[in-house]
């Protein structure tokens, strides 16, 4: 096998020109080439479809309501495309040949995930474009968060549910051929894989983050769900109170395939968490947006979430995201005043110098649609 | 030069120890999941340094049935004299690790390869910093002057390595890293934090010695020796039928994945395709 290795010293040192801290060095190595047409940010740069609807979750019990998520769903996916139905509009990215992984995220769970309506209605429209059930995977890092959501009893017979990691710190599932290299405090394990089916199985990928407050990262969207989500050996870079979220998330997220073949992003915003991320064991911690936000560009959704839980953080009269003194971490406490670490939301505009999407407010273009 | 004794085989003990004998602690991993530390990574009791330190005393464990295969394995990697005392449901465990370690095949007496020498003066903060090596796989012999050949030679006590960083051996144990830089190591695990490892060699063959502290199965370990080698035979104890995957040889290192082991591995590489 003949492995190529992309040092991307040269791009990092430039998305790090405005930042006035040290940025670990990081040895990329794939033996797989950039596409000319990366899926992130992928057709639709700058744009997101913010799609609303009160009757989505009933607040008293955070159950969702399936139909009105569906309707979500078909708005939603119309309106990025500009497709006049729905089979045009999901024609744009995949087709029967297609095996597509669905990048969930169940890190908040057994109370905040990808909602199993959302994730069961991109399964229907991605059978309906003529991909078998065979050849379409939700997955995930770890089978106790994974299992506890029971994807199994709302999707077809035959959609295959994977976790990576058998046991916890299990390398066996991931591309011992394609992995970001960096010693962030000292760990003698250096290196972060790849997971082996998206190196080797998947030719598309479609990450359905939530909406979530990240004590580490300020938030986690889509950047920090198909980053930290697709790759081994992560917690590493946030180890101390000041942690290496800000250049990590977005590194992984550059590396191929994993860049190319990630070509849509559908964030669940129907629930989400204000504090306490990526975790919900409080549920004074939860809240209802009740939005699912449609997109190809990672960067411009996180931009717009930064926005959504600073909003609601300060409503709350939380620590601010963007608070960077070390007197507010107090490790260990689940305090709204307080956080575990320097929060890092800055990951999301270093991604977009990586060239990964865009930051710019005002360059962002939002379609909102209220069902 | 410290030799590995390879066919130097742990004994089961039915008496009390002999009065000549060094007690070993109990081998194994202790998670601090829960527990405030600079690190989260398991704390692991190993002997090697001991064994390192002093390869041709007398030693004995008195360990748990479920501790028995590892301490024989750990025994058996440094080529210690060692007798193990356990309790009657061990003594199985014990003749199965033994069988298995009878049936690895014999490549006779191979040196210790290392990055490292450690100038030993007996004291225990030199001990201690053995100890921080070993369990980092930062590969170390023991030497009574420095030798060239290695990459850096420590002397506890010199300008260079002053009594006083032996305080926080961890630290030290990092400087030395980073002095001898990542890609110069002959050695490396990843993906997993509670194996350790043993290399030895010569003429174009090594052995990599893989013991696992842990009581589950470490599944896809990867591992880099410096070199290329593009042969492999693999000897794991509990996995007769045991494969390498993920096979290279190239660029001057050789890289593979043993995909599951539980205790212990045995791994010869050699640079002739006859090996």
């Amino acid at each position: 096998m003949h492995r190529r290795d992309f040092l991307q010293l040269a791009t990092v040192a430039s998305a790090c020109a405005a930042t006035p801290i040290d940025i670990p060095k990081y040895r990329v190595v794939s033996r797989f080439a950039p596409s000319p047409k990366p899926g992130m940010p992928g057709p639709f740069p700058g744009k997101a479809v913010r799609v609303h609807s009160e009757k989505s979750v009933d607040t008293a019990t955070g159950s969702v309501d399936a139909p009105t998520v569906t309707e979500m769903l078909s708005r939603g996916m119309r309106s990025l495309t500009g497709a006049k139905d729905e089979r045009d509009a999901w024609a744009n990215f995949f087709d029967a040949s297609d095996v597509v992984g669905i990048k969930v995220n169940c890190s908040g769970a057994p109370k905040i995930f990808s909602a199993r309506q959302l994730v069961g209605g991109i399964v229907d429209n991605l059978i309906a474009r003529g991909i078998p059930a065979r050849n379409i995977y939700i997955y995930e890092r770890f089978p106790d968060q994974l299992s506890s959501v029971r994807y199994d009893r709302y999707l077809p017979a035959g959609i295959n549910i994977f976790a990576a990691e058998a046991t916890r710190g299990s390398s066996a599932s991931y591309d011992p051929n394609t992995y970001v290299e960096t010693n962030f405090f000292g760990e003698d394990d250096t290196r972060s894989n790849m997971i082996r089916l998206v190196t080797e199985r998947f030719t598309k990928i479609i990450n359905v983050p939530n909406m979530k407050d990240h004590a580490a990262a300020g938030v986690t969207g889509c950047l920090k769900n198909i980053a930290y989500g697709d790759f081994s050996n992560v917690a590493r870079s946030h180890n101390r109170e000041k942690t290496n979220t800000l250049s990590f998330i977005g590194t992984l997220a550059m590396v191929e395939p994993l860049r190319s073949r990630t070509v849509l992003q559908i964030m669940d915003g129907l629930r989400g968490v204000w504090h306490g991320g990526p975790f919900s064991e409080d549920p004074k911690f939860r809240f209802y947006p009740k939005t699912i936000v449609f997109g190809t560009d990672p960067v411009a959704i996180d931009r717009l979430l930064l926005d959504v839980i600073e909003t609601k953080r300060k409503a709350e009269g939380a620590l601010s995201i963007w608070d960077r003194s070390i007197d507010n971490v107090k490790p260990g406490r689940l305090d709204p005043h307080f956080g575990s670490f320097i929060r890092e939301p800055g990951h999301i505009e270093y991604a977009s110098r990586l060239g990964l999407g865009v930051y710019d407010l005002q360059k962002i273009a939002v379609t909102n649609i209220e069902v | 030069m410290t030799l590995f004794l390879a066919a130097l085989l742990p004994v089961l003990a039915t008496g009390p120890a002999d009065a000549d004998a060094v007690k070993l602690p109990v081998p194994k991993v202790e998670y601090r999941i829960n527990e405030a530390s600079a690190s989260r990574s398991p704390w692991i009791d190993a002997n090697g340094w001991q064994l390192l330190r002093a390869p041709t005393r007398h030693y004995f464990y008195d360990v748990p049935a479920a501790s028995v295969a590892l301490a024989a394995a750990e025994a058996f990697m440094y080529g210690a004299k060692v007798d193990i005392h356990t309790e009657s449901a061990g003594a199985a465990i014990f003749n199965r690790m033994l069988q298995f370690l009878r049936e690895i095949p014999e490549r006779g007496e191979l040196p210790t390869l290392a990055n490292i020498g450690v100038i030993d003066d007996g004291s225990a903060e030199t001990g201690e910093l053995m100890n921080l090596l070993t369990r980092r796989n930062l590969l170390y012999r023991n030497v009574t002057a420095p030798d060239p050949q290695l990459g850096l030679n420590i002397r506890l006590g010199s300008q260079q390595y002053p009594k006083s960083e032996a305080a926080d051996p961890s630290k030290l144990a990092q400087k030395i890293r980073t002095e001898l830089t990542d890609d110069k190591r002959l050695l490396r695990v990843y993906g997993s934090e509670v194996v350790i490892t043993r290399l030895v060699g010569a003429g174009g063959q090594v052995r990599i010695h893989l013991l696992n502290y842990a009581n589950r199965p470490v599944t896809g370990l990867r591992v880099r020796v410096l070199g290329n080698y593009p042969s492999w035979h693999v000897a794991a104890y509990d996995k007769p039928d045991l494969k390498l995957e993920d096979f290279t040889a190239s660029d001057g290192a050789t890289e593979f994945t043993v995909p599951e082991m539980s205790t212990y591995a045995v791994i010869d590489l050699s640079k002739s395709s006859s090996h």
